[in-house]
């Protein structure tokens, strides 16, 4: 199936995590902050993106909603691991619990800037910072396990997600783009705005279907690289219209900006994942509004 | 450019009013373009995303529904291909749901007859089984054979294939149920309580079904991996439907490496699987299609051997032992090294499965016998498609496939009683031990004779029982 399941507009307008007291705004960041979480885990499992990517989208989809979780209730970084658990599942590339939960509790031990850079580029914080003991990781598992049965139940069992990436090569081919010296830079640069979008506040994944995805990325990969393209209304051959396709483009271009307001944000503390830093970090929020 | 994609959105009637629109799209897009760049330009010089987006009216979110007209600016209205987006909610609570009977428990859960309290409608109810804490079952979380076969049935969505209405959930997270349509009968069930067996239209009707219900599946990358006539539903309506999918699993071209090769209930299972065979695609499932052929010809399943070994020497018995024009390739197999056959055959010609065939099912027509001998040639790449067995001949002679509306109806048993356990084997357990190579450890070796077969040339006048296994 190339469809997605997309977000009904009710559970756009509201989220369980809004219900419960956590600003927009704070959602937004920490949605973000767990999805880089899984995406440097991912790439430390030596995952699939195309694993990687469906584990993001899962975990996007949870928190939308009054009816998904709440970050006041499930910890955004287990909720992480245990979608990427459950992505790798479903695939032909499973990752043993243990090599998740030794993933996460390394990410961890890594100092906070950790989640804008590449964490393998990182120093080593040394075996000692992130050991789990045996008592750790049955406690952790079986968390795990829980959230993933949650998650499950979250999604009506929806884990089908359709990607963008083959259609993205697929529409290359089709416009001839590799005909042209450009063509894999196009590429490369297309795949990378695929793949930021993942992480994309406007959650491009839950309200656009893959083609319009795949389109807007070689778009803009195109007028950033310099390659021509069909002068005729090209995209609509692959079935987006002007009005989507404007969308999708400004708010792929406004993803840089984005993250540069997410780093400048948590450089000094840790974003709170847990539901237990989350409920400090709303005290202190609270703090701040009445000494103002 | 005028390539292919002008051509292909041209629309002749339309061309000159085209033309005009293109010229104002053009100006349109142009200006479009001149707006992102002189935004980009703008954030480059303030560095700061806030002030060059909030400068404007924030993009509004925006989903197009699939009914929704195109109403862009421009508003040519040229046809684009929506999808409808299905969208997600939370699991319904089973509580809606009321127990009526059991029908049966398979291999990976508990079937039930229920009626869903709000609309009266009468639902079969399946619940997953979890692993045991104990078993090792719970490390792994949510079984993944469970979450394959709702992918598999969510996906599957065809006339012969039975419909996954949704998952409910019970209070406690290990309560999963699936709820499917519920039809009367299965036909192992059917088969043992009919005084006779399916008259040949109506093996036609219902061989076509299933066949076509094998196609789609293998159309959308889908290996069934269990089909057995257990596993196919039937209604009052003459209409079967697949179901149970805990084996199904998405595969590809080429087939991927290392897939297991303890699929398929003993009776069904293809003799490259018995010979350990991990690279393995849809003619696996065709061997089953094949044996359920047979069985619905006598009502008695086909193939009934009591282990692996015993499996292969009645697929022998009916195929014909392999030979290297009749099977080229299974000599790689993994077990095939444990196999002992005879040198040279002790006919001058070996009799071909055809002749087998047609041996063991006289009143069968010679397409018909064609047919089943070419479903079961041990060769997988002999196998007919799902596709060539609906365009088989066989289907086009007299007497034609029955009517569906012309099926007789027959006593529900899972609607009526809770059913006998029935004596076929169970498809393979995940992680259980595999292959020849358990049994032949009996016999030291490991090497398992099956050069007896047709070595003193009354085997084959006895139908398979004049001769027996050696452990050498």
């Amino acid at each position: 199936m190339a469809a997605n399941s997309l977000a009904s507009s009710a559970q756009l307008a509201s989220s369980a995590s809004q219900l419960d007291g956590v600003p927009h705004h704070l959602e937004t960041s920490l949605v973000f902050a767990g999805s880089a979480l899984a995406q440097a885990a991912g790439v430390l499992l030596r995952l699939p993106q195309e694993i990687i990517a469906q584990a993001i989208v899962i975990f996007a989809r949870v928190w939308v909603g009054s009816e998904g979780a709440s970050l006041k209730e499930h910890s955004a970084k287990h909720v992480s691991a245990a979608c990427l658990y459950l992505a790798a599942k479903l695939s032909a590339h499973s990752r043993l619990p243990r090599a998740v939960l030794n993933v996460y509790a390394f990410l961890d031990a890594l100092p906070p800037t950790s989640l804008f850079d590449d964490a393998a580029a990182l120093d080593d914080p040394g075996p000692k910072a992130y050991y789990l003991t045996e008592g750790d990781y049955h406690a952790r598992r079986s968390l795990m396990m829980k959230l993933e049965a949650i998650v499950l139940r979250i999604l009506g069992f929806n884990t089908h997600v359709a990607l963008p990436y083959t259609l993205c090569i697929n529409y290359l081919q089709a416009v001839e783009a590799f005909a042209q010296p450009q063509g894999s830079a196009v590429a490369k640069r297309a795949f990378a705005h695929l793949n930021s979008s993942l992480m994309n506040p406007q959650r491009l994944y839950l309200t656009h279907q893959p083609h319009s995805l795949a389109t807007a990325a070689i778009y803009l990969a195109a007028r950033e690289v310099g390659l021509k393209l069909p002068g005729d209304e090209w995209w609509e051959v692959f079935d987006t219209d002007r009005e989507e396709l404007g969308f999708l483009v400004v708010a792929m271009i406004s993803m840089g900006g984005f993250v540069e307001q997410e780093k400048r944000r948590w450089e000094k503390s840790r974003p709170p994942l847990t539901v237990d830093q989350l409920d400090r970090e709303l005290e202190r929020l609270g703090a701040m509004d009445d000494g103002e | 450019m005028s390539s292919r994609w002008a051509n292909s959105a041209a629309d002749a009637a339309a061309d000159a009013a085209r033309k005009k629109e293109k010229e104002e799209k053009k100006r349109a897009r142009l200006e479009k373009q001149r707006l992102l760049e002189a935004r980009q330009q703008q954030r480059q010089g303030h560095g700061d995303y806030d002030e060059a987006h909030d400068g404007r009216q924030p993009p509004a979110k925006r989903r197009r529904l699939s009914d929704a007209t195109d109403g862009g600016s421009a508003g040519a209205p040229r046809k684009l291909l929506r999808f409808a987006a299905p969208g997600w909610a939370p699991c319904r609570s089973v509580d809606g749901f009321e127990k009526l009977n059991d029908i049966e428990e398979g291999s990976y859960g508990w079937v039930s007859r229920a009626r869903e309290a709000a609309t009266g409608e009468v639902v079969a109810l399946k619940k997953l089984k979890m692993g045991s804490e104990a078993g090792g079952g719970a490390a792994e979380g949510f079984p993944v054979t469970a979450l394959r076969e709702i992918q598999a049935l969510k996906e599957a969505r065809h006339r012969h294939v039975v419909e996954l209405r949704e998952v409910v959930v019970g209070s406690s997270l290990n309560d999963v149920f699936l709820v499917m349509e519920f039809l009367e009968h299965d036909l192992r069930t059917l088969q043992e309580d009919m005084a006779e067996p399916f008259m040949p239209s109506e093996i036609k009707t219902l061989l076509l079904q299933l066949a076509s219900a094998v196609e789609f599946l293998h159309d959308h990358w889908i290996l069934h991996r269990d089909l057995k006539t257990s596993n196919i539903l039937m209604n009052n309506r003459g209409v079967i439907k697949l179901a149970d999918f805990g084996m199904a699993r998405y595969t590809s071209s080429p087939p991927p490496p290392n897939l297991t090769q303890l699929v398929v209930t003993l009776w069904y299972r293809a003799p490259e699987l018995l010979l350990g065979a991990t690279t393995y695609d849809a003619s696996i499932d065709m061997w089953s299609v094949g044996c359920i052929f047979g069985e619905l010809l006598t009502r008695e399943p086909l193939l009934q051997g009591k282990n692996e070994v015993s499996q292969l020497s009645a697929i022998f018995g009916l195929s014909g032992v392999p030979t290297e024009t009749s099977w080229p390739t299974f000599r790689r197999l993994p077990h095939a090294r444990a196999l002992r056959l005879p040198a040279r055959p002790a006919h001058p010609r070996p009799p071909d499965a055809r002749a087998l065939v047609r041996a063991r099912f006289p009143a069968l027509s010679a397409a018909g016998a064609a047919l089943l001998a070419a479903l079961l040639s041990l060769d997988p790449a002999a196998r007919p498609s799902a596709a060539d067995v609906r365009a088989h001949p066989y289907f086009r002679e007299d007497p034609r496939p029955k009517s569906e509306a012309m099926f007789p109806t027959f006593p529900s048993k899972a609607g009526q009683e809770k059913r006998r356990r029935r004596e076929t084997p169970e498809a393979p357990r995940r992680g259980a031990g595999a292959g020849l190579g358990g049994l032949g450890g009996l016999g030291g070796n490991g090497a398992v004779d099956f050069s007896g077969i047709f070595g003193g040339g009354a085997g084959r006048e006895d139908g398979g029982k004049g001769w027996g296994l050696k452990m050498v």
